[in-house]
């Protein structure tokens, strides 16, 4: 067959330095969800592995929501939409990750202790189906990059890219490398960036990276001023929104990140420093306890109704709730 | 002589190549999805050998590496060595201010259509990834850039300031622009070859009526007005283009819906226009078949498409004072029946009166439309940017100047 090869003025070799195509996403949790999405439009093709048929088909569906949503906001077009999701497949398979230039481990577990030794096992079973080439990334955003690529035949390849919700309007990755971590994997790490349009934030390995590290103490601050009776959980949002600009408060980012994710991200960085500005607050645990993980439930420092964000009525010291 | 005519956009190469003694097309065709997965490259010889190649094309100097080794290929070229090409034209989005007509390139140039990027940070940076990509592969070929706004920097400052601060044409060079300029520059000279004058005696209207969709007002044959501003957003409505719009109601919608910038650009680039109106289609064929069917919204949307055309011919005639011929080009005002008819309807104020039999069954050819009496002539021209791009190369490099 007549290829495009053939017509090529200098025959080189395409490997090394060719295009990024294809990108494996180890679960398929809001963030693998955002990250396939916005891999997708910038027109790569994207695998998700996830654990059963069950997951897929609720992952796919909220993949479509994901994007049906962005259209409501005149974010994007129905046609593109239909080549986002033409270019993201589904599978529970890791033989599908195979050829894949960056596989990007995101998982999230339902438990609220930290899953490091699960994202080992990704790591462990990503390494088995892939080239040697292929580079093996975590987004995970208060585990160590070294202590995933210990478990590595080829560590070099390890990095973590962690991306910010929601990824497609947020232009940054922060980029943290480990000791072992070799050029070539930046060089990918770096190219894939520009074709995501995103600028890279380098980060020197440090769990929690910049973002976490800030954002920690900063809704711990808002859970103490809460307890003190300083101030409410609007006037508090309020305060940072209005008075240092910033797009959302403190209590409503938790809901939005979700509280049983902020309080392993805290208990993960607790463990690593042991500084209590790290130490979860003791509000985040009981509505944790409560179930109230935030938006996604429906209820955390706010309620949510068709996607509107509801003050609560009661008392903190009744989670929000009408006291009676 | 040879001339490769490139036009590079974000993902595509468009290419034509010239055999200028006597301006016949020797191939043309198009590189897509450039820098993604499923790039190929289509190529169509003059004497009808066609075919499609699939590859990885990772940039725009692979993307010209690839045209140029088909151009040359025993197989499927047309000509036996890149040396037979004498120049390349390229088509540059925004020129600004800077590029008042089409230019030799040189390394100066080059760094003056960088500081234009800021203007057109979507279409002048793959402009430019085609020159760069052209100097390194044919590094002793000369280039020359055409610029779709150079037309109409003519436009006296009165048609094209904006009743804004003067501060931020001071700072950002805000003001109205233009597009389509080799196509409004090509179609009038063509008009007035046709009428038999010279069109320094005609006062013209030019209607380019495609995706996008422009109409300018050309007095002498200078450019005095057009409906494109500072970007092509505004003026007429367009496929998904929303054109003149009262900017107190998008920002009270910017408000309501709590959308950020990017979101307002794809709201009034991407789904507003014929496609918003209608909530059919972009497609002018797909809108007139549902409005024939009974689809009101279509059918609204036809008649707001057909009423802003013909609300600028008469602001343009009042601009310059009369009007000789008013000329229809682009993919609907070649092809688009209805929509012309529509537009011509009511227009015998001025002395434009459509010749119905004629107008009726003309797609994609020269003609005169109008009837034998009506004074004001009106016409279908189909443009050819590509041959504009070639002529222009051709004469700067010929006559040796850097500048027309």
């Amino acid at each position: 067959m007549e290829v495009l090869e053939d017509y090529g003025l200098k025959k080189r070799n395409r490997t090394q330095d060719g295009l990024i195509k294809k990108i494996g996403i180890v679960g398929g949790g809001t963030m693998g969800q955002e990250i396939s999405v916005t891999v997708s439009k910038a027109g790569m093709d994207v695998v998700i592995v996830d654990i059963s048929e069950e997951r897929l088909s609720i992952i796919s569906q909220l993949i479509s929501d994901l994007l049906d949503n962005m259209i409501n906001r005149w974010g994007m077009t129905p046609g593109e939409k239909k080549s986002i999701m033409s270019r993201i497949r589904l599978t529970t398979d890791y033989t599908e990750l195979k050829d894949s230039n960056i596989v990007i481990e995101c998982i999230n577990t339902e438990k609220t202790i930290s899953n490091l030794e699960e994202r080992k096992n990704v790591f462990r079973k990503v390494e088995q189906h892939v080239d040697d080439q292929t580079v093996i990334a975590t987004n995970a955003s208060t585990v160590l990059v070294a202590d995933l690529a210990v478990v590595l035949k080829h560590p070099e390849r390890a990095v973590g890219i962690h991306f910010l919700s929601p990824v497609h309007s947020v232009d940054i990755i922060e980029l943290n490398k480990c000791v072992v971590t070799n050029k070539n994997t930046i060089d990918i790490i770096n190219k894939f960036a520009r074709m995501l349009k995103k600028e890279i934030i380098n980060v020197t390995a440090s769990p929690g990276n910049i973002s976490t590290r800030l954002i920690i103490p900063l809704i711990n601050e808002a859970c103490e001023l809460l307890m003190e009776g300083v101030g409410t959980v609007e006037d508090i949002d309020k305060t940072l929104m209005k008075g240092f600009g910033m797009q959302m408060g403190p209590f409503a980012l938790a809901d939005k990140i979700g509280l049983d994710k902020l309080l392993k991200w805290m208990e993960g960085l607790y463990d690593e420093f042991g500084d209590k500005k790290y130490k979860t607050s003791p509000i985040i645990k009981r509505l944790v306890r409560s179930q109230m993980y935030g938006r996604r439930v429906g209820e955390g420092f706010y309620k949510y109704e068709n996607g509107r964000r509801i003050s609560k009525p009661g008392s903190i010291l009744n989670l929000g709730r009408e006291d009676f | 002589m040879k001339i490769l005519v490139l036009n590079c956009g974000s993902s595509s190469i468009k290419y034509q190549l010239f055999d200028m003694v006597d301006e016949k097309v020797l191939a043309k065709g198009i590189v897509e999805k450039i820098g993604l997965s499923g790039s190929f490259l289509k190529n169509e010889r003059y004497d009808g050998d066609k075919v499609t190649l699939e590859g990885e094309v990772l940039d725009h100097q692979s993307g010209i590496e690839y045209i140029i080794g088909v151009l040359t290929s025993e197989r499927r070229g047309c000509i036996k060595s890149v040396k037979e090409i004498n120049a390349v034209g390229h088509r540059v989005v925004h020129g600004a201010e800077r590029f008042k007509g089409s230019v030799r390139i040189t390394d100066e140039v080059i760094a003056k259509m960088e500081e234009c990027i800021d203007l057109a940070p979507l279409h002048n940076p793959p402009n430019l990834k085609g020159i760069y990509a052209v100097k390194e592969l044919m590094p002793d070929i000369p280039q020359a850039g055409v610029f779709d706004t150079a037309f109409h920097q003519t436009m006296p400052p009165y048609a094209y300031m904006y009743a804004i601060p003067y501060s931020l044409y001071e700072k950002y060079k805000v003001r109205r622009y233009g597009f389509h300029g080799t196509s409004h520059r090509y179609v009038s000279n063509r008009a007035a070859e046709i009428l038999g004058k010279d069109i320094k005696d005609l006062k013209l209207i030019t209607c380019h009526l495609g995706n996008g969709a422009s109409i300018a007002a050309i007095d002498g044959g200078k450019s005095v007005d057009t409906s494109m501003g500072l970007t092509p957003v505004e003026g007429l409505i367009m496929g998904t283009r929303c054109g003149d719009f009262d900017l107190g109601a998008f920002t009270y919608i910017i408000d309501k819906e709590e959308i950020d910038l990017d979101a307002a650009n794809t709201l009034i680039n991407k789904f507003s226009g014929m496609l918003g109106v209608s909530g059919i289609s972009s497609d002018m064929r797909d809108i007139e078949k549902a409005a024939s069917e009974g689809n009101e919204r279509a059918a609204l949307a036809l008649e707001m498409y057909a009423y802003r055309v013909r609300k600028y011919i008469g602001a343009y005639a009042a601009a310059m004072n009369g009007v000789d011929a008013i000329i229809f080009t682009g993919g609907i005002g070649e092809n688009d029946v209805e929509t012309r008819g529509n537009i011509c309807k009511n227009l015998g104020f001025i002395g434009a009166e459509l010749d119905f039999p004629k107008h009726d069954g003309l797609r994609g050819k020269e003609a005169i439309i109008s009837t034998e009496s009506s004074k004001v002539k009106i016409m279908v021209i189909p443009t050819n940017e590509e041959l504009v791009i070639a002529r222009d190369t051709k004469e700067i490099i010929e006559k040796g100047v850097d500048v027309l």
